[in-house]
């Protein structure tokens, strides 16, 4: 989806519903998610100001999120006088103190606490640039401000806190139906690749086994020499 | 003591109040924890309690009849003891079940100042011999030690029987096949030690270059490790760096390989140790609670006698692989 950035062709964005509705959403301008944005914003601050206290260090860091199954980025004032969060496209001309860049339901994941961002870093599903002390500051703020997205925005809807949260239920379920449904796909459209990877890793197993043994025999070779 | 351990303490890392509630949650027996500042070896940005914070947890600890243990394990600077003893102070003040310290004049300071308040010598002091033991116990009251991590199991049931203090080994986190409190190769690249400020190799110094194929990770201006596309990336430390040497690269020092003994832990009780600590006060809660929850499971089932439940931390690893380490030693 972004052919410009340098890391498109390592970090390939997961065959998921996400992508799929990035996809049919990429015709939207940015400004449109704005006033969502707004509102979340407001809610981090009013319900996890403890987060941004334990960013008071870093003076007024900007980060460029980007999930990479999205046809936007996201850039996050994270200063405690006046955060914000604002959707984009590209990024590439943001100054931004850091960039976070990862398949999104894996953001949110971390976002709210659910994956140790160690762990995601380590199986390189997550890549970090700029400043890593600001970014280790911010995975340590949200992960200690125990974010729930739902709860957090079921707060902002009053008496239809509880219809709401079934039909992000519902919403949901449908989500995980996709989701299988994408993955049957999937399988079934790189199956004669890998079915051609097994083969050819069967064949290299091969030549390893015939080199390792003409490797012995060259050996055995040099010790039979008087 | 919660589970059914007996007299097993399993203690549990936390870096912020949450976390704190996710080891308490997951069946901590204790909880460690750090100030906000350089008086603990863990001085992460965004990382650790507020005065108030600890107050909060320790209610919540001992609400579930858990122990909170506060660190205060580096070493203080010369002319500069305030921050250690305010911490000590503090810790004492907010009724902390006991502190983790490294440092003689601090333990002394505790000793003197809050004979009451337990205190626990740090791996940071790399105490490992009968003798180094029994003088801290004998001149500065020390209750357990933790062991470094160098000493094998066998090595380990002789030192129980020599020394009168209880004695707490790791049990995951990193391997740490070092003297711990005595590293100072963060210092030679970025000038900050884990010793004296709590960081060891600090991010401010850190930086990742991903160039599509490679994963560089650079330490004070120096690459100090390069991981193909197909490579779980590690902790951008010195001793985790790859070196080339007689034309060769490879890890000199560590690889990254993470320490687990869930499946040793019958053998760790056999061999009289109090105390189970799980490493990774840096971690986010989730490690926390998965791990945790774990080696509650395999505690619980080894104190019956009974065969470890099965389980995958692999993905809590670094480097995506562990091993006991040197409590099955196979080098010398």
């Amino acid at each position: 989806m972004r052919q410009s950035h340098p890391l498109a062709h390592r970090l390939v964005p997961p065959l998921s519903p996400v992508l799929v509705a990035g996809l049919a959403l990429r015709a939207l301008p940015p400004a449109l998610f704005q006033p969502v944005l707004g509102l979340a914003m407001a809610t981090m601050r009013r319900r996890h100001a403890g987060a941004f206290e334990r960013l008071a260090g870093l003076g007024e860091p900007v980060f460029l999120i980007d999930p990479i199954d999205l046809p936007y980025s996201f850039v996050l004032r994270a200063g405690a006088r006046a955060p914000s969060l604002t959707a984009i496209r590209g990024g590439h001309a943001v100054r931004a103190t850091a960039t976070i860049r990862g398949p999104l339901l894996a953001l949110i994941d971390l976002l709210q606490g659910r994956i140790d961002g160690d762990a995601l870093f380590f199986s390189r599903g997550l890549v970090i640039e700029g400043d890593t002390e600001a970014v280790v500051a911010l995975r340590n703020a949200v992960d200690g401000a125990e974010i729930d997205i739902a709860a957090d925005m079921a707060s902002l809807l009053g008496p239809l806190a509880r219809p709401a949260r079934r039909l992000a239920g519902a919403a949901g379920a449908v989500y995980s139906r996709l989701a299988e449904d994408l993955e049957t796909l999937r399988r079934a459209a790189i199956a004669p690749a890998m079915r051609r990877a097994g083969a050819d890793a069967a064949r290299l197993d091969r030549m390893d086994e015939a080199i390792a043994e003409l490797r012995r025999r060259m050996r055995r070779g040099r010790m039979e020499k008087p | 003591m919660k589970g059914t351990s007996g007299t097993l303490d399993l203690v549990c890392p936390a870096g912020t109040p949450a976390a704190l509630r996710a080891a308490v949650d997951a069946g901590a027996d204790s909880v460690y924890v750090g100030f906000r500042d350089e008086t603990n070896a863990r001085n992460f940005p965004g990382l650790n309690f507020s005065r108030a914070d600890l107050e909060d947890g320790l209610a919540y600890a001992h609400g579930h009849g858990v122990k909170v243990l506060v660190a205060i394990n580096t070493f203080p600077g010369a002319g500069n003891p305030g921050p250690w003893r305010g911490a000590v102070d503090a810790a004492a003040a907010l009724g902390a079940d006991a502190i983790i310290v490294a440092d003689i004049g601090l333990a002394d300071y505790a000793r003197r100042t809050h004979p009451g308040l337990r205190r626990h010598l740090s791996v940071q002091a790399a105490a490992s011999s009968p003798e180094a033991i029994g003088f801290y116990h004998r001149e500065l009251g020390i209750s357990r030690v933790v062991l470094p991590r160098v000493l094998t199991i066998e090595e380990i049931a002789a030192l129980n029987k020599a020394v009168p203090v209880e004695t707490e080994v790791f049990v995951f986190g990193a391997m740490s096949v070092m003297a711990e409190g005595r590293c100072s190769m963060s210092s030679y690249l970025t000038g900050k030690s884990p010793n004296t400020v709590g960081v060891c190799s600090p991010a401010s110094h850190v930086r990742y270059l991903d160039t599509g194929d490679t994963l560089l990770t650079t330490l004070g201006g120096y690459t100090i490790n390069a991981f193909s596309e197909t490579e779980s990336a590690c902790y951008p430390t010195l001793c985790k760096g790859r070196f080339v040497a007689r034309g060769k690269t490879s890890y000199l020092f560590e690889e990254p390989t993470s320490l687990n003994a869930i499946g040793i832990l019958p053998e760790l009780m056999a061999a009289g140790v109090t105390g189970l600590k799980i490493e990774g006060r840096q971690r986010g809660r989730a490690y926390v609670a998965e791990v945790v929850a774990a080696f509650r499971r395999a505690v619980d089932a080894a104190v019956r006698g009974e065969p470890a439940p099965p389980t995958d931390l692999v993905a809590m690893t670094e480097g995506g692989c562990y091993s006991a380490g040197a409590y099955r030693k196979a080098w010398y």
